[in-house]
């Protein structure tokens, strides 16, 4: 068990922020942090890692990370970091990396199998591709076998294939290793995929806590198809009337009845809902 | 968007999947829904919506079909357009609009003050909202 009781005052963007964080996390559990950028995200996870001071409590299955008389050391609270940018050693073979963490072949060998990076074990770091630096960063991260790992946006640099390789073996090490997990994340596949509770913050406060479902599913009613986009344009076509809205990077048309078209104004926000029966798939 | 104002029969469940029975305007409906993760129970009135291209027009009907929604109107008006028809139906004390080929309004001599039957699939039909019984 995670109990952590945390404030800290942050200078934003848009002035100063109090972050005040209470949360309690069980064992094994795989938890992502999302929210806007500025949110204090990522100030959270560094404040876990003890990378930055804050006033409060952090305790840990029974021993203390943080209180008024003591901060343990980042070494000294047997946690993995995997960050965005790799942070590998570059003048270390991929090997040399894990066994800088901890000294033991055996667990380097077994890490670098189970994310099929054995045949890379003698490469230098600026050889490898982003996905393959990622990958050994994640296995440094649990040479230590750590209790707790955090991870800061871990996928956001790779592509959406390499992002499901990763996520794979994340999850794998994650159950092998029995470890509790925190990852702050924006990517709602990624959520849904890996964690079992999302905790959202706004301006430093936790404003949801719920599951991945819970969270990501936007619905109206009973549709469950629903998506946020601007009306752009109604135009009427025989004796039916069609919206144009738009969609993040798409444009989509939607057919709606006269008494509709005196509710909507073009340029507003509006949802798009349909029964989850309706939309249909297929490849790309 | 149609809207109909209809009580909560019954509700089936398997799963994530919903079965709901629902009673408006003297008939029997049902309504097919994923999750229904909001406090629903027998006796709740809700709003039902459906689109006016998923309500289908038979002016009478031999067979069984499949379709679990068959509701009893008249046609108020009826609209053609060049290639479709717009048929406003009087159900009970709400109206509904269906919007259907010209080529069939046509084969079916569609007149205003006709009787038809509104036909709409349990998965066409959506909940928009519950009515709260405090707020009424």
């Amino acid at each position: 068990m995670l109990n952590i009781e945390i404030q800290k005052t942050l200078q934003g963007s848009i002035g100063t922020m109090e972050l005040d964080v209470k949360l309690s996390i069980q064992e094994h559990d795989f938890v992502a942090i999302s929210g806007a950028s500025g949110s204090g995200k990522t100030t959270l996870l560094r404040i876990l890692a003890g990378l930055e001071e804050a006033q409060g409590e952090i305790e840990v299955g029974g021993e203390i990370w943080l209180s008024k008389k003591t901060a343990l050391a980042p070494q000294k609270r047997g946690l993995g970091f995997v960050f965005q940018d790799y942070a590998l050693f570059a003048n270390m073979s991929v090997e040399e990396n894990l066994l800088f963490a901890a000294k033991d072949k055996t667990l380097a060998k077994h890490l670098l199998q189970i994310t099929e990076l054995e045949e890379l074990a003698h490469r230098l770091p600026n050889t490898l591709s982003g996905g393959q630096k990622q990958r050994v960063s994640l296995c440094r991260a649990f040479m230590r076998r750590p209790k707790v790992l955090l991870m800061d946006e871990p996928l956001s640099a790779l592509d959406p294939l390499m992002r499901t390789k990763l996520q794979h073996d994340i999850l794998t090490l994650h159950k092998e290793f029995g470890t509790t997990t925190i990852m702050v994340s924006h990517d709602p596949s990624e959520i849904y995929r890996l964690a079992n509770r999302v905790i959202e913050l706004h301006q430093g406060k936790i404003i949801q806590d719920a599951s991945p479902k819970e969270v990501l599913l936007k619905t109206q009613g009973s549709q469950k198809f629903s998506l946020t986009g601007e009306l752009l344009e109604i135009l009427k076509t025989d004796v039916i009337y069609i919206a144009i809205v738009a969609i993040g990077q798409q444009i989509v048309e939607v057919v709606i009845d006269e008494e509709e078209v005196l509710r909507f104004e073009v340029g507003e926000r509006v949802q798009v809902s349909t029964k989850a029966f309706s939309p249909s798939l297929s490849k790309i | 968007m149609n809207e109909i104002l209809a009580k909560v029969t019954a509700i089936e469940s398997c799963d994530n999947l919903s079965v709901l029975a629902l009673h408006a305007n003297g008939h029997n409906m049902r309504l097919m829904a994923l999750g229904l993760n909001f406090p629903l129970k027998v006796g709740s009135e809700v709003l039902l919506g459906v689109k006016s291209s998923n309500i289908s027009l038979a002016t009478s009907i031999q067979a069984e079909i499949s379709i679990s929604n068959q509701l009893s109107c008249s046609i108020e008006s009826l609209e053609m357009g060049a290639l479709l028809c717009s048929v406003r139906l009087r159900f009970g004390n709400v109206l509904l609009r269906s919007v259907i080929t010209k080529a069939s309004a046509l084969s079916m001599q569609l007149q205003e003050r006709d009787p038809l039957i509104a036909l709409i699939k349990a998965s066409d039909l959506s909940i928009i909202k519950i009515i709260d019984e405090t707020k009424r």
